[in-house]
């Protein structure tokens, strides 16, 4: 009994330190110039980042830990902590895990596999762009974990079809799969759709009443820095992970042989592309009227109606926990916001990194893209967005350019297997090491960093 | 009996999978072979799936299963399964989801009747913990090569004896080192120990380490007890009463051609996770592989 005990101590050591944290930030002063309902609201924040990173419990219980300490601190009643959990972000963040399900079991990655060849070619470098690009560009409007769920099996099968013994020909596996991962995230800051963050980005701007943007003029900004990334993405992994082949002929030919066995694109797949399309058309037309979320729950309700996607398959591949975790992630940035939490680490943080820079308009970029950046390589991109947006939103400067910047580099998730779904899914191949994240990683962040900022001096 | 071969991959688990086997047989053992694969954080599992049922589709097998597969060759080309499974070959699409996170492929084996091929996602302590008790398994079978806090958790945690394989060379001629003390596991290392020495036809040190000059008389009873198991079961058993650092003693008479039997430590359980215990200690130090008995 005693060694049960024991084990569940250890295995819970984080959940208890983070408990104790809190027990003793609680009982230390107020501090100066933040009122108390802000401070209890930061002692959540900080176990609630503490229980994220180091999971000793699921993550829907740090979820329903949040909300219950809402409540409890007397931060907000339990109808406004009912309110705050639920939004137009998360109706998109369930709709748009639930699209993903719907759209990765049409199989269209054939389709796609095809597309790229026929584009590219067999020279690898010509491949390679082909990834990134078609990575790219999809994931900016059907996020990023569905194209790369899609891409991987394309880029696996080349691989294999090169060498059998993947050892030999371990360069080329990183190249290949590092494309789709990095090309999915660069991809997925071109529109609101791209991922969760951008959506709630887009919420508290409407809900601390900021600014309205539409699906086009959130695009406006973003697209031409997906653009400009494309090709410098490309360099990067090209020479960080050089491969051991510079032509496919021959697994391309057999990719072209094994795509070709699942014939004519059948009527169902154009009917998944149509719905798809008439999603996107209802972002585009629709979502200011009705809202993103809902625009995506509609198409998941049109893919069930066609029959295209069974309910069981739904449930069984959509992740609720993190659903109800993003909701209360929110919840927290609206009460952090509402309590002036935010405000208070929004000035300490500029006044302590005035030393970076005495600029303060780059500085405050320079504030929301450090925080975010390490953030989002440690937590979820979109709860990061979640606990940094009211923070950035609250630093002054221009609210829009700065909550550009958080949203888009919150994508700049390189350098770690756990930041985002896209490393998840490449790692889970067993073929990339935690290394390899690294080697590329941090050249494509710099990489980011820069471009962004060149897009900040120019917006 | 029921016994847990812990592998970790295919570069370094070949002597676990062949000794731990070869153990199995000597106890006629239903045998399970278990790999634990990276942990997937819960942020991205459903995405990880999605990823993963796409790839089937393009029949590219989920990282574990080559593992696997590499298990089923070396059973395969030592005739530790049945000709009909060997004839099968590696029935992939016959991978059965037991329980959450937990795929099996059923063999039928030669010494014992089943062999079973385990494939689970997460840490691997909690995994093999939660595997021991849902499977009441008498033995868990690891690599030495795996990290050394892990090899002491498993011996904290595991209710199930452990077999720590541990720089195991196999042009090595190998003797079994029983240590033996008053303690309650003695009696159940002598058992083990009988076996296993039967099994690898052995010869067998039989030793007891005090910490003073005057063996107790609780010492002296155990160490005949043993030496006379030894003599019943024709299994030739040399005595060894030695004075000093009971951990210091067994790691010097063990050197590198020993492997140890010894009892589990009845020590508090506080006492053994922040000061270990005798067993964990020897494993930690030792190099040679060790057979700690619960």
């Amino acid at each position: 009994m005693l060694n049960h005990i024991i084990y569940w101590l250890t295995q819970k050591r984080w959940l208890i330190i983070s408990l104790l944290l809190g027990v003793i930030l609680i009982n230390l002063p107020t501090p100066e110039g933040l009122t108390i309902s802000g401070y209890h609201t930061l002692i959540i924040v900080i176990i609630a980042i503490l229980l994220i990173i180091s999971e000793p419990i699921p993550l829907p219980a740090t979820a329903l830990l949040i909300i219950i300490l809402e409540v409890v601190f007397g931060i907000a009643s339990p109808n406004e902590a009912a309110n705050s959990f639920m939004s137009d972000a998360v109706f998109f963040i369930m709709g748009s895990l639930m699209l993903a399900v719907a759209i990765v079991s049409q199989g269209l990655d054939t389709r796609l596999a095809l597309g790229i060849i026929r584009l590219t070619g067999n020279r690898t470098w010509k491949i390679v762009l082909g990834f990134v690009g078609i990575s790219a560009l999809l994931s900016s409007f059907i996020g990023e974990h569905t194209v790369t769920a899609m891409m991987m099996p394309v880029g696996l099968t080349l691989v294999r079809y090169t060498n059998k013994d993947i050892g030999k020909i371990k360069r080329l596996t990183s190249l290949i799969l590092f494309s789709i991962a990095y090309g999915s995230a660069i991809g997925s800051i071109g529109t609101p759709s791209g991922g969760g963050r951008n959506v709630i980005m887009l919420d508290y701007w409407r809900g601390f009443g900021i600014a309205d943007i539409s699906y086009l003029e959130w695009m406006k900004y973003t697209y031409p820095m997906l653009l400009v990334e494309i090709p410098l993405a490309v360099l990067i992994l090209w020479f960080t992970f050089t491969p051991e082949r510079k032509i496919l002929d021959s697994a391309v030919r057999k990719l072209k042989v094994q795509v070709a066995k699942s014939g004519r694109i059948k009527g169902r797949e154009i009917l998944a592309i149509l719905i798809f399309i008439a999603v996107f058309l209802g972002w585009v037309f629709l979502s200011p009227k009705i809202g993103l979320g809902i625009v995506a729950l509609l198409g998941v309700v049109s893919y069930l109606i066609f029959g295209l996607i069974k309910w069981e398959d739904l449930n069984r591949n959509t992740n609720w926990g993190v659903i109800i975790l993003f909701g209360a992630a929110i919840s927290l940035g609206v009460q952090m916001t509402e309590t002036g939490a935010a405000m208070w680490v929004a000035e300490k943080a500029i006044s302590g990194l005035k030393f970076v820079t005495p600029n303060i308009e780059i500085l405050r970029w320079f504030v929301a893209v450090f925080l975010t950046g390490v953030m989002t390589n440690l937590l979820s991109n979109a709860a990061t967005v979640a606990v940094i947006g009211p923070i950035v939103l609250n630093m002054g400067g221009d609210q829009i350019l700065l909550g550009f910047s958080t949203a888009i580099a919150s994508a700049f998730a390189y350098l770690t297997v756990v930041a985002s779904p896209t490393c998840m899914i490449i790692h889970s191949s067993g073929l990339i090491t935690s290394r390899d994240y690294l080697k590329a990683g941090w050249k494509m962040f710099l990489m980011s960093a820069a471009v962004l900022f060149l897009m900040y001096q120019l917006w | 009996m029921k016994f847990l071969i812990a592998i970790g991959g295919k570069e370094f688990s070949e002597p676990t999978l062949q000794v731990g086997l070869a153990v199995a047989k000597a106890f006629n053992a239903t045998t399970t072979i278990a790999y634990v694969g990276s942990k997937v954080n819960a942020f991205t599992a459903d995405s990880v799936r999605l990823a993963q049922e796409s790839m089937e589709r393009w029949e590219i097998e989920q990282p574990g299963v080559e593992v696997l597969e590499w298990a089923y060759n070396y059973l395969a080309g030592n005739k530790y399964i049945d000709p009909l499974s060997i004839e099968a070959g590696f029935q992939k699409n016959t991978l059965v989801e037991t329980a959450v996170n937990r795929l099996q492929l059923f063999l039928s084996g030669t010494f014992c009747k089943n062999v079973e091929l385990i494939l689970r996602r997460g840490d691997i302590i909690p995994e093999l913990r939660s595997e021991v008790e849902a499977h009441n398994y008498d033995v868990t079978i690891i690599g030495g090569s795996q990290k050394r806090r892990m090899a002491h958790d498993l011996v904290q945690y595991i209710d199930s004896s452990i077999f720590v394989v541990n720089h195991f060379d196999n042009s090595k001629k190998y003797k079994l080192l029983l240590a033996v003390d008053d303690s309650k596991g003695t009696s159940n290392a002598v058992s083990y120990g009988v076996r296993v020495a039967k099994a690898f036809k052995m010869p067998v040190d039989v030793l007891t380490v005090s910490k003073k000059e005057h063996f107790g008389k609780g010492y002296q009873d155990a160490h005949m007890h043993a030496l006379k198991v030894f003599e019943r079961e024709n299994i030739q058993a040399t005595s060894h009463l030695k004075v000093g650092d009971p951990v210091k003693t067994i790691k010097d008479s063990a050197g590198e051609d020993h492997i140890i039997v010894m009892g589990v430590s009845h020590r508090n359980p506080i006492a053994k996770f922040l000061f270990a215990s005798k067993p964990l200690k020897v494993m930690e130090e030792c190099k040679c592989p060790v057979l700690i008995v619960k």
